[in-house]
């Protein structure tokens, strides 16, 4: 057999449902004394399942705490056999996993789960995104007068936004601090979650709607600082610029800025 | 007859269970050796660890992911991403291992045994002169645990390597413990596999621990060395002299003291080895 085709049949072995080999390619093998060849394919075929659920259970601990062993087990081997690893770093194995659950569990399941997903996912990507360079309270410090009104701004880069309709920021908390499983609830009105990295700890936080239009705008549709007070305006009338400066300054302390470069 | 390259003396796998504590206790530990793949990312903790870590000791790189006997064509973009965390850390060598973990289509993650044939070795010849074209220095490679070996076999391991260390200049890094789990598993003498390895090109050590089922023994990374190793580590330093050697725990990690005091037996029991060396010379 060829080297290229001995590969290939080693590969089908290890993504098979089975640790038992198919005959042919257990033919080309040799054991030991006390290692026969069937168990030690067995252990190749062990040791990938169960290397990638490692990693998996590591990366999505809170849905493996919503399940439990056995359901998270199972939903993990269909994702594998499913969406076999792509990348060399196991780092982004679980990049498919709400999708997945999607495709895979029926809607009134997948929903909740596919976001608590996404949110895991989210601390995932914070977690090693780039440093960029994050607006301090000192930069604002020596912002010159003139140019706070023409400011505009733009999320750092590990920063990530999910908008949460069920209770899933609820459940991932009480998968943390290993508390009973709050039951999973649709929220009366979606919230706007952000998931990011400062001095090297990932933190996170939900947003009222107030706070959430005010930080699309200007990250997303690019106001300027004038532009926010004017937009705050409508609902905030005189109190505008107050509400801006105590807004701009809680994103800069959290480290969820950078500044727009023209 | 010894191995042709400064020691680094007696090091340590960096895991990010013990960044606080290497940081904030300085152990004396000689050098540590990076698991590569943990630190090719664009930012976060474990490059801030690194660099900081990186300022105090010397580095080694180990990949995982190389898969330089695989069937696919070599990934220039991983390589290129090794070569640039080579030049942000520096380290003393860099290292991979000799198996294949990526088949046709996906990642495996895992070291898969070759065969060892002239087919194989012509392949893997020309594939590591083609990684070391671009890192631009020898690539080190470690002989793996293993559980089959194929039918088709012109070479025992052994062979294999010598003969591959010739053809693409490559440098070994004898993990003993493999050498022990392999001998178990497929009953050959472990000395002799090491015995005749070609001295010239050893360059660094590994010690690690493994599970022991009675008719096998699986490579876990997750204990302590054991006796049969530490006995084959000392006679390995008799015959080769001092090489680096470096202490891998990959799971179920141990308060770092206790680490810390594996490796003092280890730098003890390569001392003594070294000794019995002096005088038989």
């Amino acid at each position: 057999m060829r080297l290229i085709d001995w590969q290939l049949a080693f590969e089908q072995h290890l993504l098979s449902e089975t640790s038992v080999a198919n005959s042919s390619f257990a033919a080309t093998l040799l054991g030991g004394p006390t290692l026969d060849v069937d168990t030690g394919l067995a252990i190749y075929h062990n040791a990938y399942l169960s290397r990638l659920q490692e990693v998996l259970r590591h990366d999505f601990g809170a849905i493996w705490y919503w399940l439990g062993d056995d359901e998270f087990a199972l939903l993990t081997q269909a994702y594998i056999r499913r969406y076999p690893s792509a990348h060399y770093s196991l780092r982004w194995l679980g990049e498919r996993f709400a999708v997945f659950i999607l495709e895979y569990l029926v809607a009134e399941q997948s929903a909740p789960l596919a976001e608590m997903a996404r949110l895991e996912w989210a601390f995932t990507l914070a977690f090693d995104a780039p440093q960029g360079a994050p607006l301090t309270l000192n930069d604002m410090a020596q912002l010159a007068p003139e140019d706070w009104p023409t400011l505009q701004v733009i999320l750092a880069p590990s920063v990530q936004q999910l908008l949460c309709r069920f209770n899933t920021v609820a459940i991932w908390r009480a998968s943390k601090d290993e508390s009973d499983f709050p039951g999973s609830q649709a929220l009366n009105l979606a919230q706007l979650c952000l998931v990011w990295r400062h001095e090297n700890v990932c933190h996170y936080r939900s947003l009222e709607p107030g706070e959430a239009f005010a930080l699309a705008g200007m990250v997303t549709a690019g106001w300027s600082f004038s532009e926010l007070c004017a937009q705050l305006a409508v609902t905030y009338e005189e109190g505008a610029p107050l509400q801006a400066v105590t807004w701009l300054k809680q994103w800069i302390q959290d480290g969820l800025l950078e500044r727009r470069v023209p | 007859m010894s191995s042709s390259f400064p020691s680094l003396g007696y090091g340590l796998g960096l895991r990010n269970e013990y960044y606080e504590q290497i940081l904030a206790q300085s152990p004396a530990v000689d050098w540590f050796e990076v698991i590569s793949e943990n630190y090719l990312v664009p930012g976060g903790k474990a490059l801030y660890y690194l660099d900081a870590i990186a300022e105090r000791y010397p580095l080694v790189m180990h990949g995982v992911s190389l898969s330089i006997g695989g069937p696919h064509a070599l990934d220039t973009e991983y390589l290129e991403q090794i070569k640039q965390l080579a030049e942000r850390i520096q380290p003393a060598w860099i290292s991979d291992h000799l198996c294949w973990s990526r088949g046709n289509a996906h990642q495996l993650h895992d070291l898969l045994p070759l065969p060892y044939t002239e087919e194989s070795l012509y392949q893997v010849a020309g594939r590591v002169r083609q990684v070391q074209d671009v890192l631009q220095r020898p690539l080190v490679l470690e002989n793996v645990s293993s559980y089959v070996r194929s039918k088709a076999d012109d070479f025992t391991e052994w062979e294999f390597l010598n003969a591959l260390a010739h053809l693409s200049g490559c440098q070994l890094l004898l993990d003993v413990n493999n050498v022990y789990v392999s001998s178990r598993n497929h009953g050959f003498d472990a000395w002799t596999f090491i015995r005749n390895l070609p001295p010239e090109s050893i360059r660094q050590l590994h010690l690690a621990g493994h599970m022991d089922y009675g008719h096998y023994v699986v490579d876990t990374h997750d204990h302590p060395v054991c006796d049969p190793v530490w006995a084959l580590y000392q006679q390995t330093l008799e015959h080769f002299g001092p090489v680096s050697t470096l202490l891998e725990r990959d799971d179920h990690f141990p308060p770092f003291e206790e680490l810390l005091t594996e490796l003092s037996k280890a730098r003890e029991l390569g001392a003594s080895a070294l000794a019995r060396r002096s005088l038989c010379a």
